[in-house]
């Protein structure tokens, strides 16, 4: 006979505010196996797990019910304290009275019978739970970084200093990301390129990182401790080993007037480019699309000129299969496209601000590389469509961002202080200029910040307007802009030689196909979802992938520094076992009932099961049927819904379970 | 009125299972034939398993040849002899049962002999097995066959099919007549339906696809299925069944053949498979597929379901 003890849980008042706690407590307490009820204010604090230890002990129990909060909250924490009693972990069971029941119900009556009778299903499980003995598989401890802008070089840098192995993949020919693009930094205005760049060159020598760039993810297969990584890495058309560097297929490359991704499309490259000088690695690569070579077959410069015969118009894409134990996602951020609406998307674009139509009405980005030292104009702040310089500047915030009626309603964040920051290095670079910012509210928490917000202001002359802009047109060579100033009641009209817009941040395109192949869940945003936002921020719900950077929503570059050591520190907590504890909720076969239709590995999204032929003594086949391995296995029950015979039960959510819980009802 | 079907080629194809049947076991090829032998009654037809050579001359071909032959490779299995290739009539209609088989791993192509029968429709029922095949006698399936002459068989008897005779389809004016009526009434049908069955699990022994050795409705701990003929758990029983059949089950129709009490069982597969055509496009029984529609996942999928 079962002696289950089972501890109602009041979370403060998240449940006994509408659930009679105590009267839970009482009922549960009759039903037949349950030998102590009790409730308590907070059974995860430590006087709580103290108080169920010690009745474990004392009442002799051998199931214990916890009545409180979801299993993805404390089910760990609850288990752990039962084990420390003696009792095996998984003879723990969660009974969620507060996210299934106190939380969604306001009648105190009808959520306290709802309350006993989700406990009283628990208790018929609880039951019937099987003593599991924990799994352990080992731990490969190399790890994956997917992504090279600054969350990404970071990570990779402190776990390689920790001494495992790291393979980063960049899908653009080089690391460096957005940072590398920036103009200066704030809020001390440090130059990008010089804080950037000497990182990116630790990556291309620090012997424990294997950098693959201008390669994609392909496949990811595995779980924790045990992924298995195919790399795409695409056809560079230059030989990395052979390439000293030395840029000669660029001068003579004849395809000069290919605008340039890294320089917002101001500058222009050739078709055997690097996509800017300080390029990590300092490989070019050969753009097949505008390439003469390979549109016509003829031309063959670079392949002639080449001194060590790195050129390699036959080169294909490989695939590479990389083992690895855990994986940091830093995919980054991308701008939003706010000139027109895309295509299948909720978000609505901003056709009314003519940008890209008014060749001077410019994204924030582009502002950075007119603002860059190493950018297209040599960091004069030039006007695109004739090059001369803007005097009167208009600067828009929150173009997408903050605008549920477009379709984004976060806020992204870093543009009031990048806008600050523009109007800075604006009146840095013209004297007699005047820089005007349309804004809805100056957002500046952060260390000095504010200061740095004040400043532009006080000291550099910024006229801040509260209220946003209906409209933009172009008149003669100027721009008008047409907006409104809140905090007098006018109406404003400011004719400008430049406009400069801060559009929302958003995730990189493809980030939700990625998500897909690493079984990861994401927003309906596709930014990448965190496993708790306070307590595990870092970490995804899948075991062993941990996310840094503006993947997991916008982010400026200290919180993505900070973000991307914590992942990789909770990438070192996982590599500091030689064995991995694993939850025994695996799927199990009852081989006398499995007739080997094998529809369990069809539909097994692990690659876990496998044909298992039995033999008699004298090594002849009997049958074939159905194995599951239990390193591999998620747990996830598909297996279990599919069997036709009920041949296969996964631990801890068995049938027999399933029924007492129903029956109990 | 009752118009007749010509039968006439039976006799020829009847030769023709004789001595291909008679080549194969002389030859060795296979270690046994199934197939349909005459019974006791005028018209009858069973089935047959032969492994001597002069036993081909049983073999037959009838209206009366009911049966899905292909039954005998899964349950009844342990009862032919193991070794070698084992040869077997069928019809079209047991040819889809074969080939789903197939991709369920239970049977391997190689370890079949196919004789394939031209076939221009069988009985509905053998009470009479002497009965002339009509429009009104043949068996509700054969009414909207797809599958007269199987493809992809070993051996064809080289005779020429008649032109199949337009028929009412049965099965399709009937689900189109339930689809009609509102749930409440569909159900009330349903309901009177399964409140004949009496829980003999003849549709399940008949079953080809019906292939676990424990089925889960024979299981106690926990019991899925209720074992007594309760409504409540006839209606489980039937509803695990259609579940367990939909995109597998490719008509043969031998469920509601076996059943004593006239529950139009196969009417509930025709219409899991017109769900599965319309949503996926897929229709058992053509060929050897890895993956069924009901198990793989495509984003395209419709999700219109979820509300």
């Amino acid at each position: 006979m079962s002696r289950i003890g089972v501890f109602v849980c009041h979370c403060g008042e998240n449940i006994s505010r509408t659930v009679d706690v105590e009267r839970v407590a009482a009922q549960v307490g009759k039903l037949p196996g349950v030998a102590f009820a009790t409730d308590y204010k907070y059974m995860c604090s430590d006087p709580g797990q103290n108080l169920l230890k010690k009745a474990i002990i004392e009442q002799k129990l051998s199931h214990v019910v916890v009545a409180a909060c979801s299993p993805r909250m404390h089910e760990r924490t609850f288990r752990k304290a039962v084990e420390s009693a003696g009792i095996n972990p998984f003879l723990c069971e969660m009974a969620n009275i507060r996210e299934h029941c106190s939380w969604v119900h306001e009648n105190r009556e009808e959520a306290t019978v709802k309350a006993i009778e989700i406990v009283g299903m628990m208790v018929e499980r609880v039951k019937k739970n099987r003593v599991l003995p924990t799994i352990t598989v080992p731990v490969t401890k190399r790890s994956l970084v997917i992504g090279g802008g600054i969350a990404g070089i970071q990570a990779a840098l402190d776990i390689a200093d920790c001494g495992h192995e790291v393979v980063l993949v960049e899908r653009e020919p080089s690391i460096g990301g957005h940072m590398a693009q920036l103009s200066e930094t704030f809020p001390t205005l440090d130059c990008s390129q010089c804080i950037m760049t000497p990182k990116m060159v630790d990556v291309a020598n620090h012997p424990k990182i294997k950098l693959y760039s201008y390669s994609e993810i392909e496949l990811v297969e595995g779980y924790i401790g045990n992924f298995q990584v195919t790399i795409r890495k695409k056809a560079r058309s230059v030989d990395e080993d052979k390439c000293t560097g030395c840029g000669l297929c660029m001068e003579k490359c004849p395809i000069k007037k290919i605008p340039s991704k890294f320089d917002c499309n101001l500058g222009m490259r050739t078709a055997i480019y690097v996509p800017f000088p300080q390029a990590v690695p300092n490989t070019p690569v050969i753009d097949r699309e505008n390439c003469t070579k390979f549109k016509t077959g003829k031309c063959g410069l670079c392949q002639k000129v080449c001194g060590p015969g790195a050129v390699d118009y036959e080169q294909e894409d490989r695939l590479i299969v990389e083992p690895v134990g855990a994986i940091v996602v830093a995919t980054g951020f991308d701008l939003y496209t706010i000139n027109e609406k895309p295509k299948g998307s909720m978000i609505k674009g901003y056709g009314e601000f003519g940008h890209g139509k008014i060749p001077d009405v410019i994204d924030g980005m582009t502002f950075e590389r007119l603002a860059s030292a190493s950018g297209p104009t040599g960091g004069k702040i030039l006007r695109p469509s004739d090059g001369k310089e803007p005097k009167q500047i208009v600067f828009i915030q929150c173009i997408g961002s903050r605008a549920r009626e477009k379709g984004i309603s976060y806020c992204s964040k870093v543009c009031c202080m990048y806008t600050a920051k523009h109007t800075m290095l604006y009146h840095h670079k013209v004297h007699d200029g005047q820089a005007y910012v349309f804004f809805m509210d100056a957002r500046t928490p952060g260390k000095s910040y504010d200061e740095f917000w004040r400043r532009s202001i006080e000291e550099e002359e910024a006229v801040y307007i509260r209220g946003m802009v209906s409209r933009l047109y172009q008149k003669g060579d100027k721009i008008v802009v047409m907006g409104s100033d809140i905090a007098v009641g006018v109406q404003v009209e400011i004719e400008a030689d430049m406009v400069v817009l801060a559009t929302a941040i958003q995730p990189q395109k493809g980030a939700d196909t990625l998500a897909q192949k690493l079984g990861i869940s994401y927003d309906k945003y596709n930014f990448y979802s965190e496993a708790h936002a306070k307590l595990r921020p870092v970490e995804c719900a899948t075991a062993g992938i941990y996310l840094a950077g503006a993947c997991q929503g916008p982010k400026d570059i200290p919180d993505t520094v900070s973000q991307a050591s914590a992942a990789a520190a909770k990438v070192m907590t996982l590599f500091a076992k030689d064995q991995l504890e694993r939850e025994p909720i695996v799927a199990r076969v009852r081989e006398a009932g499995c007739v080997g239709c094998f529809y369990c590995k069809k539909v097994c999204p692990y690659g876990a099961v496998e044909e298992k032929e039995i033999r008699d003594r004298q090594g002849n086949l009997i049958r074939v049927v159905a194995y599951v391995n239990p390193g591999v296995c998620g747990g996830c029950g598909t297996c279990q819904a599919t069997c036709p015979s009920k041949s296969v039960e996964l631990d801890g959510y068995t049938d027999e379970q399933i029924v007492a819980m129903i029956e109990a009802l | 009125m009752t118009q007749p079907i010509d039968t006439s080629i039976y006799i020829a194809i009847t030769e023709a299972i004789r001595d291909e049947a008679k080549r194969l076991l002389l030859e060795g090829q296979v270690s046994a034939v199934i197939g349909y032998a005459g019974a006791r009654r005028k018209g009858s037809a069973q089935p047959v398993i032969i492994s001597q050579a002069e036993d081909a001359a049983k073999l037959i071909f009838s209206p009366a040849s009911v049966n899905n032959l292909a039954l005998y490779l899964t349950k009844a299995k342990k009862e032919i002899p193991k070794n070698g290739k084992i040869g077997i009539v069928v019809k079209g209609c047991d040819l889809k049962a074969i080939v789903g088989l197939m991709g369920e791993s239970q049977l391997k192509r190689e370890e079949l002999y196919l004789i394939g029968v031209p076939c221009a429709g069988v009985l509905a029922s053998t009470a009479q097995p002497s009965t002339g095949l009509t429009a009104e006698t043949i068996a509700p399936k054969c009414t909207e066959c797809n599958a007269h002459l199987p493809a992809g068989c070993d051996y064809v008897p080289n005779v020429q099919l008649p032109a199949p005779l337009q028929l009412e389809e049965k099965y399709i004016a009937e689900i189109t007549r339930l689809e009609a009526l509102t749930p409440v009434e569909r159900w009330a049908y349903w309901k009177e339906q399964f409140a004949k069955c009496i829980k003999c699990y003849a549709c399940r022994q008949v079953c080809p696809f019906c292939f676990c050795e424990q089925c889960l409705c024979d299981r106690n701990k926990p019991q899925m299925v209720e074992s007594t003929p309760r409504p409540a758990g006839n209606t489980a029983w039937h509803i695990v069944r259609a579940m367990h059949l939909a995109g597998r089950c490719a008509g043969c129709a031998e469920c509601e053949r076996v059943c004593p009490m006239d529950i139009p069982l196969n009417l509930l597969n025709r219409k899991m498979a017109k769900e599965l055509k319309e949503l996926y496009a897929y229709e058992a029984g053509f060929e050897v597929n890895d993956k069924g529609p009901l198990s793989t996942f495509d984003e395209k999928d419709d999700q219109s379901f979820i509300k």
